[in-house]
């Protein structure tokens, strides 16, 4: 299964977020996407879920085109996200709150088509899931009372549980520690999988570079360069898109090159943040 | 075994004796205080109801008495001299219940994108528009003279008339609605409407049509309406438009505030203070409006969650007595 944005163009009003992108996604890989606060990084991942329309061009999984159909079919589909600013349903426990990620498996099974699920192989599930994201523990405690990290892996594990061929991570690592990011990273690492796609957009350069496949920078709503991190990193083109050209930024340039020194380049806003 | 835990057994084998023994005792009071408690049970009924979609999945309808008189008066017209119409009380219960559904689905489809203050302006209309309708339909219903003289109900062959047999009526209805709705509180539905409250959008991201979603609790709730509505038209044996008033919808919408929102044993403690409070003060029956405004801000300020602690739920008091009973160590 494999995902594509064919000649994808997003407008918001006269502002031009994407013009004409096309990407492709094969399961099997972990994919960043990259690129300056306002490149459209966010853009992309709220269109592939459908939580955007796109204003031309088409995306497709497989063979179904997804840009006509409403979020919750997108989902259903197979493609799954995490947000930017954590989104649980604090209410809820943290086993609640991946339970109720198989609604669609459990009720009007007759109208979405979907297999259904007996409460024991749900559980079961969702038990394994917890398991496997080190939440047993916290199984019965309040998604809302968690720590800010474990939260960050609740939402992560979500994202997961129901085995989605498509998994969109909107900067899994922001708002986490240094040893909490590595944590992360390594995490998502472990998750890649034959039969699945994980497409990230992160700020963190080291996480982008240690566990990504391939990187897709994004500059004004346009591909810049797409390639392994590898290349990405020695490409003239990225870091002029990064650090900026104009003078105002040349400080910003020179303590990116200190810290590119100490060996690891950032994003703008990852210096901001640090 | 210790001596507590034998204690505490006599003690909660007390209370629930108690509880029964009350419930016996209540078709030996005067007829006044039988009349008092069905009308308990009934806004019970209600509110436990309309709860699914206040409480459980976060809709604001304040139009739900707008079921009520679907219920009522699909009673009025499919048992009395109207239309000659006579079919059995349990037939026109389920009829009401269905009628109630659809009408909730009528509802809930235009209005379902709505959220917030705009949803409950726009069900409260509804609940308006359903009132004036009946009021005009003349050839229909009447118009604001009502339908007087329904059939006397019976239930397999049990004649339902006095206020003792509506008792008992009610009063199994009553338990079927909260333990159908405790049952759908718990299953993954009850989670589903829950996570629809915190965030819909989310809800939409993980698979799950949101508006299905309400339009079962819209469903649902107004089933348990119509329902509702039937008894009492069986009841009163005679409905007129003025039944169903916006106060009436706002009734129950306070019931559920000042008992706890999303909480059964919240919404039984409600329907109590607020049904017997303007009995109590018959004597102040001008002033009944103004004495909810006060209980109402008392409440909110006092205790914004409500009378009972969300905590102390019926999942809650069931876990006690089943922990008490099988593993009395771990209490």
């Amino acid at each position: 299964m494999a995902l594509a944005l064919e000649n994808v163009s997003k407008h918001f009003g006269s502002l031009v977020a994407i013009r004409n992108l096309s990407l492709s996604f094969d399961v099997g890989s972990i994919y960043s996407i990259i690129g300056p606060n306002g490149a459209g990084k966010s853009t992309v991942v709220n269109m592939i879920a459908g939580s955007y329309s796109v204003t031309s061009g088409t995306i497709r999984l497989g063979a179904t085109a997804l840009n006509q159909l409403p979020k919750h079919r997108i989902a259903q589909l197979g493609v799954s996200r995490t947000y930017q600013n954590l989104r649980l349903f604090d209410g809820m426990t943290v086993l609640e709150n991946l339970e109720v990620c198989f609604f669609p498996q459990s009720w009007l099974t007759f109208l979405t088509g979907a297999k259904r699920l007996s409460k024991a192989e749900r559980l079961e599930i969702c038990h394994a899931c917890l398991a496997e994201f080190h939440l047993s523990d916290v199984a019965d405690v309040l998604a809302g009372d968690l720590p800010y990290g474990r939260q960050k892996i609740l939402e992560l594990a979500r994202a997961f549980v129901t085995q989605a061929p498509i998994v969109l991570l909107d900067e899994p690592a922001a708002g986490l520690n240094h040893t909490e990011t590595k944590d992360m990273a390594a995490m998502i690492a472990g998750l890649k999988r034959e039969d699945r796609a994980i497409i990230l957009v992160e700020h963190d350069m080291d996480m982008v570079m240690s566990i990504s496949d391939r990187i897709d920078v994004l500059n004004y709503g346009e591909l810049l360069c797409s390639g392994t991190p590898d290349l990405v990193r020695t490409n003239e083109r990225v870091q002029e898109a990064y650090l900026g050209t104009t003078e105002e930024l040349d400080d910003i340039r020179k303590l990116a090159q200190s810290r590119r020194a100490q060996g690891g380049l950032r994003a703008n806003a990852g210096i901001v943040r640090h | 075994m210790g001596n507590s835990v034998i204690a505490r057994r006599l003690g909660l084998l007390a209370v629930l004796a108690l509880c029964v023994v009350l419930l016996a005792l209540v078709p030996y009071l005067p007829s006044y205080y039988v009349r008092v408690v069905d009308s308990i049970l009934i806004y019970i009924i209600l509110a436990v109801g309309l709860n699914l979609v206040v409480g459980y999945a976060g809709l604001l309808d304040l139009g739900f008495i707008a079921f009520y008189a679907v219920g009522a008066y699909a009673y009025a017209l499919l048992a009395s001299g109207q239309f000659d119409i006579h079919l059995p009380f349990i037939v026109i219960l389920f009829i009401g219940a269905a009628a109630g559904a659809i009408a909730g689905v009528l509802l809930g489809f235009p209005v379902l994108k709505l959220r917030g203050d705009y949803l409950a302006i726009v069900t409260l209309s509804f609940g308006e528009i359903i009132r004036i309708a009946i009021n005009n339909a003349d050839d229909l219903t009447n118009g604001p003279q009502g339908i007087a003289g329904l059939d006397r109900a019976s239930l397999f062959g049990l004649p339902l008339t006095t206020p003792v047999h509506f008792y008992w009526l009610l009063l199994v209805l009553a338990i079927i609605v909260c333990g159908g709705v405790y049952y759908m509180e718990r299953s993954i539905l009850g989670k589903a409407w829950r996570a629809l409250r915190e965030d819909q959008d989310v809800v939409r991201g993980l698979g799950i049509n949101t508006t299905t979603l309400k339009l079962l609790a819209f469903a649902l709730s107004a089933a348990i309406g119509g329902a509702g509505g039937v008894i009492f038209g069986a009841f009163q044996r005679f409905v007129s438009p003025e039944s169903f008033t916006f106060q009436e919808s706002l009734l129950v919408v306070l019931i559920i505030i000042i008992g706890g929102v999303g909480n059964i044993v919240g919404v039984i403690a409600g329907a109590v203070v607020l049904v017997v409070l303007p009995e109590v003060l018959h004597f102040a029956a001008q002033y009944r409006l103004l004495i909810y405004g006060v209980v109402l801000v008392t409440v909110i300020v006092l205790r914004p969650g409500g009378l009972v602690s969300p905590r102390f739920n019926l999942g809650f008091i069931i876990r006690k007595v089943r922990t008490l009973w099988l593993s009395p160590s771990k209490t």
